[in-house]
């Protein structure tokens, strides 16, 4: 018969699909269905398929939807958690379904009956896709177009995965058992049902799919330090001066061979840090006070990839003469905190910068101009450089544009559109700004001028940084890529792209290999500034990454979101540390104290907060596996501004906190 | 189905010249139109993100629309948020007040002063973790943790735990309400017995603390304002007795504001604006409360209780002071304890019952107000002296064993002739209250520390002084018998007595043996009053 090669013909495709539940489920009807043919000949056979062709019906959705709702609502308590991670996914299917079929109307009462159980997870995405009302509109929206594409990952036990298989065949929800077929991959796994702390990364709808997310993951990734750092020689030469001769000029070909045995290496020192660091407490390593503290000693040493610029003598001397300066942080040591008040600003400040010796400040305005201050010639301020004492960059010839005591700052023209990121050089002689004219302008701040005009990018770009020594930056933008550029080509020299959204947020790792980006599709990436490749997905964030930063140690990562959520992220694992809960407001900053024992946060609620990282990396270890994120990052201390949302802060190079806001009127 | 209804579609589109837009087509635009509004206001939080912003603005929006290379909408730019207007009749339809603004207006109008220059200010917002109290900086909180749980959060440690910062001013709702109550209740009812109940939970509940400012600050308020309100001022110093004593309530921090308004119900010239206002019982109770807060705090703040009897004392001292205020301060100093007493008042004692016997005779003192007030005054000190006298007796009973019998026959004769007295100069003087703080005294005495050290030194000190003071007590004891016997005309003393008394007086904190002198210094003071002061069961135990 024509129908029975028709369905042995679906069959097969079912098959080579791997839909094995569906296939199940056409059998099971088929049998039931061939009973009846047998019984009542082709008038049977036609109400059977004008049975399928109102299953396809809008109503069936809805029905099949809130049934399959209610009984995971009434399921076992224990299984509960597992059957409900079910629901979104199918929720979104339903609905996204019903607007390719055209259903438009049906589709936005089905989203507003069933729109509140999932608000509190996914209460972004689901506004992104509430605004979805043709099927062409699916076909553009990025969102939904990765959803539709790919599938998600569920885990489950065994049982809970049977109840679920169970409950879809008896029912003959057809419509349902489809959508968890093709859009869930299910990873059942025998014995107990998961903790319901671990679903962080369940619930996280990830545009690609997340099985390449993971492959990606395995990527090997060198995250340690830079050979012969500053910090080395100061280790090494016992505060005395050394060479500044450096093998920087060595061919990068000869040392591959060297490089990816280092490689393995370092994943094993990995392992072996937190046995260092406990050894560091006993005080049995390092011979100067500082290393035995220092947990960036501990980490490994990598080769630059990058041809890294030399350092001036004198500067390098200085920075060492800060190092030796360094005030010790910890949970009992907390940091000074200098903060500069941005006033007057009648709501045109979109970002600032702080020069790494705090006596430079940037503001980048929304009337396209950039505007510097330096605060070691603002009268009362003098105390600030002065006790700072750091290499002073003071542009001593006299300032262009600017008649002294009337104006405090150096006004910077040059862009075209709002300024949205500044960037002081690690020596803080050239300043970088990034604009929506989608341009970079490199500014001297010791000539007050702007030197280089980098075009690129085609959209706005919202963020620019210098890495660790100079010389290179790295730029993110509306238009999905994060760039590397050298100062001195007008071209970039790597495109990264890879992100399914803007790009927000950029940062360099210490050893210059690598670069993080944060972007609005709520993912966090590493790639390789080398190869250009992506070399890490971070999956966990609910909304869109606002603030990165690398600890010194080269091991941990923080991001933070729109939310006020902080993540610290293991860059060797790939995996989530802690999740630090306690701002209410935008993550605008974040930022490591020198020894990595300290991060600060500053954000929109007008907080600055301090946590303690020390023991929010190391508790997890012990209990990783049981507890899972129920550990947090202990927060040491929460700073209130006076109305001041905080929009930058950096640790200077001998510990002491800067931190930049605007004040803001109270409403 | 779309939130955009199709009608608007066919408005714009009328507006935009296309009178005849079929059904069809404004139905397929609109769910289109509503998810490119959707878009642009995502792009335009985006926007509004990188510029730091947590209120969207018009300029986001228009860079929102430049980004999908839409020509913006001229005419909403501003620099501050916009200003809506709730339009009258609808819940959630909002407009921006547009007026009309006449051309000559503006070119009339003087230029706009120019908008201020950007700056930077600098200033630390924490040294060492520890945020300075500088204007530039957000207000202190206003709890403050108490050192104790301090420490315990840092042995938690060990296993993470949320730590619960302090939340600054914010009061809960039930407090707000439990503040406003108690508010309500101190100024208004103060003699009901909903208030009775509200200090006692004042004085119990555990969850008050964050409402401490609030108590202080309302407390200060209230005393500044209505000092002639006497109800009210006597219902806020209950309400300061009932914070005191919360043990969960950690008051110290507050205590420096605190103090002024009770000092000033203690020491003000007028309380309350009637005659039938007993500011007296005031007066005592807040005397009484200064002098726990003094007991309690003292060690705490080393200069609490020199600064309040140095304020006490120049109440005290300065004669150009109504009585009133004189009496007060007698009462806080007494209440600060014998030897404040002993040190401060006895040696002032002298010159100025001189100043006060004026004022307490009726020829000379025609208004009977103020013969009634020095007549309290004289009640006071007379209080305070025989507290002052008792206390010594108390801590060398052996110099007072011989004379006992003395003293004893004495009474029995100031027993008969008391009566007679009181009705011929203490009429005004309420003997009862008198008594009932004479009587009170021991038992306030009693569980004191220096109670039973004293005991101790004296039972140490029993022999020697009882072998070799024996001369002593048998002249003290004459100049006892002597002053008896001349009661009637003790007031009437000459000058040159007066003068080796006072200097008696003076001497008293010096030696401390000569509790028998003083007693009788104060007697010829204070006449056979003072005999009230000797300590009852003292001496039936010693007979």
């Amino acid at each position: 018969m024509e129908e029975e090669e028709m369905e042995k013909a679906v069959i097969a495709y079912l098959k080579k699909k791997g839909f094995k539940q569906t296939e199940l489920a056409l059998q099971e009807e088929q049998s039931k269905s061939s009973a009846t043919t047998s019984q009542t000949g082709p008038e049977g056979a036609k109400k059977s398929l004008s049975f399928s062709e109102s299953e396809n019906g809008p109503a069936q959705y809805h029905e099949g939807y809130s049934k399959l709702r209610s009984w995971t609502y009434s399921s076992l308590d224990l299984y509960k958690h597992e059957l409900l991670r079910v629901l979104y996914p199918v929720f979104i299917h339903c609905f996204m379904d019903l607007v390719a079929k055209g259903h438009t109307q049906e589709a936005r009462t089905f989203f507003n009956s069933f729109r509140e159980d999932h608000e509190m997870m996914h209460l972004r995405d689901l506004q992104k896709l509430e605004g979805v009302l043709s099927p062409l509109h699916l076909e553009e929206m990025d969102f939904a177009y990765s959803l539709r594409q790919s599938k998600i990952n569920i885990k489950m036990c065994q049982y809970s995965y049977e109840l679920l298989l169970q409950y879809l065949q008896k029912t003959q929800s057809i419509t349902m058992l489809g959508i968890i077929n093709e859009h869930i991959n299910f990873q059942v796994s025998p014995g107990q049902p998961i903790s319901i702390s671990d679903d962080a990364d369940v619930v996280t709808l990830v545009g690609s799919s997340q099985d390449t997310a993971k492959k990606i993951n395995q990527k090997e990734i060198r995250w340690g330090l830079l050979e012969d750092s500053l910090e080395d020689r100061l280790e090494k030469s016992g505060g005395l001066m050394s060479d500044s001769e450096k093998a920087d000029g060595e061919s990068k070909e000869g040392d591959l061979e060297e490089n990816k045995k280092r490689s393995v290496d370092g994943g094993k020192q990995g392992a072996s840090v937190k046995k260092l660091k406990k050894d560091k407490v006993v005080g049995a390593t390092g011979k100067t006070i500082r290393s035995e503290t220092n947990t960036v000693s501990m980490a490994p040493r990598v080769k630059p990839e990058l041809t890294l610029p030399v350092l001036p003598t004198e500067v390098e001397h200085s920075v060492l003469e800060d190092l030796r300066n360094r005030v010790q942080l910890g949970s009992l040591a907390l940091p000074s905190v200098s903060f500069y008040t941005f006033i007057n600003t009648h709501n045109g400040l979109n970002c600032s910068s702080i020069s790494h010796d705090g006596s430079l400040v940037a503001g980048g305005f929304s009337d396209s101009s950039l505007k510097v201050w330096d605060m070691s010639k603002i009268g009362q301020q003098t105390d600030t450089s002065t006790v700072q004492g750091e290499n002073e960059s003071i542009p001593s010839e006299n300032l262009l544009g600017t008649e002294d005591g009337k104006k405090s700052y150096t006004l910077y023209q040059g862009h075209a559109g709002p300024v949205y990121s500044a960037a002081f050089s690690p020596l803080g002689d050239f300043l970088l700004s990034s604009s929506a004219d989608s341009t970079i302008r490199l500014w001297s701040t010791q000539l007050n001028a702007n030197l280089v005009c980098y075009k690129g990018h085609n959209y706005p770009v919202w963020d620019v940084q210098f890495s660790p020594v100079g010389h290179y930056f790295a730029s993110s933008s509306h238009d999905r890529t994060a760039r590397i550029w050298s100062m001195d080509r007008i071209q970039p020299l790597r495109i990264m792209a890879g992100h399914l959204s803007d790009v927000d947020c950029v940062q360099w790792h210490v050893n210059c290999n690598y670069i993080a980006t944060g972007s609005s599709d709520k993912t966090v990436r590493l790639w390789d500034v080398q190869s250009g490749e992506c070399v890490r997905i971070f999956i966990g964030h609910r909304s869109m990454i606002l603030s990165l930063a690398m600890s010194p140690d080269g091991r941990y990562m923080a991001s933070g979101d729109e939310d006020g959520m902080i993540m610290m992220w293991d860059l060797s694992s790939g995996r989530c540390v802690t999740p630090l809960m306690g701002h209410t407001s935008c993550v605008w900053t974040l930022g490591f104290s020198c020894e990595g024992s300290l991060l600060a946060s500053g954000s929109a609620d007008c907080t600055v907060k301090l946590w303690d990282v020390t023991a929010s990396t190391k508790a997890p270890k012990t209990e990783e596996n049981k507890a899972g994120n129920t550990n947090r990052l202990r927060s040491l201390k929460t700073l209130p501004t006076k109305l001041t949302p905080v929009y930058t802060l950096r640790f200077s190079r001998r510990n002491l906190l800067f931190a930049a806001g605007v004040l803001s009127k109270s409403v | 189905m779309s939130i955009v209804p199709k009608e608007t579609i066919e408005v714009i589109a009328q507006s935009i010249g296309i009178n005849n837009l079929s059904p069809d087509v404004t139905l397929a635009l609109a769910p289109d139109v509503e998810y490119r509004l959707r878009e642009i206001m995502q792009e335009a939080i985006k926007c509004m993100r990188h510029s730091k912003r947590t209120t969207l603005t018009a300029d986001d929006v228009d860079s929102a629309l430049s980004l999908r290379n839409v020509e913006p909408i001229y005419g909403f730019a501003s620099g501050d948020p916009l200003r809506f207007k709730r339009a009258v009749g609808h819940k959630d339809l909002f407009y921006i007040d547009d007026k009309d603004v006449e051309f000559k207006d503006v070119i009339e109008a003087p230029l706009p002063k120019a908008p201020l220059e950007t700056a930077v200010v600098a200033h630390w917002l924490a040294i060492e973790g520890v945020q300075p109290a500088i204007p530039e900086n957000a207000p202190a909180e206003a709890l403050v943790a108490p050192l104790e749980n301090r420490r315990s959060e840092h042995k938690e440690d060990a296993f993470p735990a949320d730590i619960k910062l302090p939340v600054k001013h914010v009061l809960s709702k039930e407090l707000q309400l439990y503040f406003d109550k108690i508010a309500e209740l101190t100024v208004s009812k103060s003699d009901s017995v909903l208030f009775k109940e509200a200090l006692v939970s004042l004085a119990t509940d555990s969850g008050l603390h964050p409402l401490v400012p609030y108590f202080t600050y309302f407390i200060a308020d209230e005393v500044t304002r209505s000092l002639n309100d006497f109800q009210l001022l006597f219902a806020l110093m209950r309400v300061v007795r009932s914070l005191l004593q919360n043990p969960h309530i950690h008051i110290e921090p507050y205590l420096h504001q605190m103090m002024p308004s009770v000092v000033t119900c203690l020491v003000a010239k007028r309380l309350g604006n009637r005659f039938t206002d007993n500011h007296w019982e005031l007066r005592n109770f807040t005397a009484k409360l200064v002098a726990s807060i003094c007991k309690r705090f003292g060690h705490v703040y080393h200069n609490l209780q020199p600064r309040l009897t140095r304020t006490l004392l120049h109440a005290f001292l300065d004669p150009t002071r109504s009585l009133t205020q004189h009496y007060g301060a007698i009462q806080g100093l007494a209440a600060l304890g014998p030897n404040v007493v002993r040190l401060l008042i006895l040696p002032n004692l002298e010159p100025y019952l001189q100043l006060l016997e004026p004022e307490m005779l009726l020829e000379k003192q025609k208004n009977e107000m103020k013969r009634h007030e020095a007549w309290r005054v004289y009640g006071a000190l007379l209080c305070a002296a025989g507290q002052c006298m008792y206390d010594r007796l108390k801590l060398f009973p052996g110099s007072l064993t011989p004379r006992t019998s003395a003293i004893f026959r004495t009474n029995a004769k100031v027993v008969t002739k008391m009566p007679n007295k009181r009705k011929a100069s203490m009429d005004h003087l309420q003997q009862v209250p008198l008594k009932k703080v004479a009587t009170d005294g021991p038992v306030g005495m009693m569980p004191t520390i220096s109670m039973p050290t004293g005991k101790q030194g004296g039972i140490d000190g029993f022999p020697h002084p009882s072998g070799e003071s024996g001369v002593g007590p048998s002249s003290s004891g004459q100049v006892l018998n002597e002053s008896i016997s001349g009661i009637s005309g003790r007031r009437d003393e000459d000058d040159g007595e007066a003068q080796k008394m006072s200097a008696i007086l003076s001497q008293a904190w010096k030696e401390d043996m000569d509790a028998g002198y003083l007693l009788a210094s104060l007697f010829e003071l204070f006449g056979e009053s003072m005999l009230a002061f000797t300590p009852m069961p003292e001496m039936s135990f010693f007979l």
